[in-house]
């Protein structure tokens, strides 16, 4: 396993109304990040909070091309970003235990937080396709280049790790400054990571180090 | 955090224990049960509060050292707020440590005040006073910075200095309006009210008047000789002696008190100090030895004129005698007088100091707490009694978030 110190790029906040940030994800364009009662849409070139959806946002969040996903206590929500509406809803597979939250591949990656667990989930119906086990609290989510990365916060230790979607071994691990933990995380698709950062109400970008590619296959 | 957990402590802070309790009510993971501590204790249920807290304590993992410390504050704060003074005080001088260790300013402080708190609750003005002084690196929330003022207006009312116990409820009630907690500032203006409500009645001269606690101060600071009755001592400006334990002579320095500068009788003093309806040679005779032993005791302060009649009191250097008694004259005014002083007791103890059965200090206690004269705190053998009320002790809670950063 590879451990690199964090380097923060850029921090975005503290944001008016934002006491804490819960969930992040990446649409392209905006950085959409869950601050308990709202989504709000970070420009994260000029750092300004562009819109927001009022809605129950209490953990991750994802973007699979079209719609957000919103945890909200134990439900998932399905919403369009450009109305606001919530347009669906199935059961969180954590039952309200559930943390950072990707889509990927057409299904819903869900960490589930002091159950140490992602779970695949099918994001019509609910269904847990299957469940990777981590050794550590599971607080953000993301897939990048066909990696599985997740965030960990535990006290006072947080670090950004990339494990084998197949046996849940750590690969490498990202550790983030003391004080400052990871509750949401999202790639950009380019050499960023978006982290969450729970109650500091702040939003940061960190480097992805390079060849940190997945073994492929998904 | 988790989505519910988050929900949850949305609710708690938004001030609906009811709503937070409801979403995490099934679960027994360590920020569940902390969360659920928290809304129990808001909701009133401190013994059930007292063991959830405990076991989200023991819940958290070694990483969650905060959490933890949290937990700990928490549960000392419901443990003063419930008198428990069984709490171990190294227990949160430790979690304390760990929140200054892990930069958690606000809670740490939180902690301290708790500390004071209780210094203050068994009558250790000094060390309470030294533990609230040390500087508090961040500004404090509105909420414990009334709190801490609260603490240092017992300290000051404690020791009878009331412009600063004044300046310091000011300042807490202006703390408790920026918190916008209206509990809070009820709680301020109540422990403001003892100042102007009449603390002490003045009897000099034949005469006898109220007197507000900044009175009582400026009597207790003037050049007079001050019988003072609810403390059952004799103080002036040099000396302070102490007659708690000597109910016979303190009785005697009363009645030459509030007779100066006149006499008073041999067969009024004997009825007064002996409770006898008609002076025989016995009494006499004992009167003679007891007026001996409150010569001696006062000696650095007045001489006892002996006069054709009786006795007469004579203040060596003060310019004036005054009494200092209670607002109102009541009962079981030898176990108030030792309360007065602040320090907590144990029924045992005042029996020992007063000369008299633990089952009679215990019945004068209980009519005293039924009166709301006297308030007790502890279980069993460490059980401890002191008069109420002694701002400081805000019932509302102000307990720690208990929950990790994430």
């Amino acid at each position: 396993m590879k451990t690199t110190a964090a380097e923060i790029l850029r921090e975005y906040g503290p944001f008016s109304g934002v006491d804490a940030v819960h969930g992040v994800t990446f649409d392209g364009q905006h950085v959409w990040f869950a601050s308990g009662d709202r989504l709000n849409a970070l420009d994260p070139a000029g750092g300004q909070v562009a819109r927001s959806i009022d809605v129950p946002a209490h953990a991750g969040t994802a973007f699979d091309g079209r719609h957000l996903f919103q945890i909200a206590e134990d439900r998932i929500l399905k919403i369009d970003p450009e109305s606001g509406q919530v347009l669906a809803s199935i059961p969180a597979p954590g039952q309200g235990g559930d943390s950072g939250m990707a889509w990927a591949e057409g299904s819903l990656w869900v960490g589930q937080h002091r159950g140490r667990k992602i779970h695949q989930v099918d994001p019509e119906t609910g269904t847990i396709l299957r469940t990777i086990e981590s050794d550590r609290v599971v607080t953000g989510v993301t897939w990048v280049d066909g990696a599985l990365w997740h965030g960990t916060w535990e006290g006072e230790d947080s670090d950004v790790r990339r494990i084998d979607p197949e046996t849940g071994a750590v690969l490498a691990a990202i550790e983030m400054p003391a004080g400052m933990g990871v509750s949401g995380l999202e790639a950009d698709g380019g050499d960023r990571f978006f982290c969450g950062g729970g109650k500091s109400g702040r939003v940061r970008a960190i480097r992805r180090p390079a060849g940190s590619s997945g073994t492929g296959g998904r | 955090m988790d989505s519910l957990i988050t929900a949850a402590a949305r609710a708690l802070a938004a001030g609906d224990p009811l709503a937070a309790l409801k979403r995490v009510a099934l679960r027994d993971d360590a920020p569940a049960l902390a969360l659920r501590g928290i809304a129990m204790a808001q909701l009133g249920d401190l013994a059930r509060a007292k063991v959830l807290l405990r076991r989200a304590a023991r819940a958290f993992g070694p990483r969650e050292a905060v959490a933890r410390a949290r937990c700990v504050v928490a549960e000392a704060e419901i443990a003063l707020v419930s008198r428990d003074l069984g709490w171990p005080a190294r227990a949160l001088d430790a979690a304390r440590a760990i929140l200054l260790a892990h930069g958690d300013h606000v809670n740490a402080a939180q902690a301290r005040h708790i500390e004071a708190r209780r210094l203050l609750l068994i009558g250790r003005l000094d060390a309470a006073e030294e533990r609230l002084g040390e500087p508090a690196p961040l500004p404090l929330p509105p909420a414990l910075l009334a709190a801490r003022e609260m603490v240092l207006a017992g300290i000051a009312l404690r020791r009878l200095r009331t412009g600063p116990a004044r300046a310091a409820l000011e300042r807490a009630g202006q703390a408790a309006r920026d918190a916008d907690i209206p509990a809070l500032t009820a709680e301020v203006a109540a422990a403001a009210s003892v100042l102007h409500r009449p603390a002490a009645r003045l009897i000099a001269g034949g005469q006898a008047r109220p007197l507000l606690l900044a009175a009582v101060e400026a009597v207790l600071a003037s050049d007079a000789l001050v019988v003072d009755a609810c403390r059952h001592v004799v103080r002036d400006a040099g000396v302070v002696v102490s007659l708690a334990t000597r109910p016979v002579l303190f009785a005697l320095a009363r009645a030459l008190a509030e007779a100066w500068p006149g006499d008073v009788s041999r067969d009024r003093l004997v009825r007064l100090a002996f409770g006898a309806k008609v002076a025989d040679e016995s009494h006499r005779a004992r009167l003679r030895v007891e007026i001996g032993r409150l010569r001696a005791a006062l000696r650095a302060q007045a001489t006892l004129r002996a006069t054709s009649q009786g006795f007469a009191l004579a203040p060596r250097r003060a310019s004036e005698v005054v009494v200092l008694a209670r607002p109102v004259e009541e009962a079981h005014a030898g176990v108030l007088a030792f309360l007065a002083d602040g320090e907590a007791w144990s029924s045992s103890a005042l029996a020992l100091a007063l000369g008299t059965s633990q089952r009679t200090v215990q019945r004068a206690l209980d009519e005293l707490a039924a009166a709301g004269k006297a308030q007790a705190f502890g279980h069993g053998r460490a059980r401890r009694w002191v008069t109420p009320p002694v701002p400081g002790f805000t019932t509302t809670l102000l307990l720690p978030g208990p929950l990790p950063g994430g």
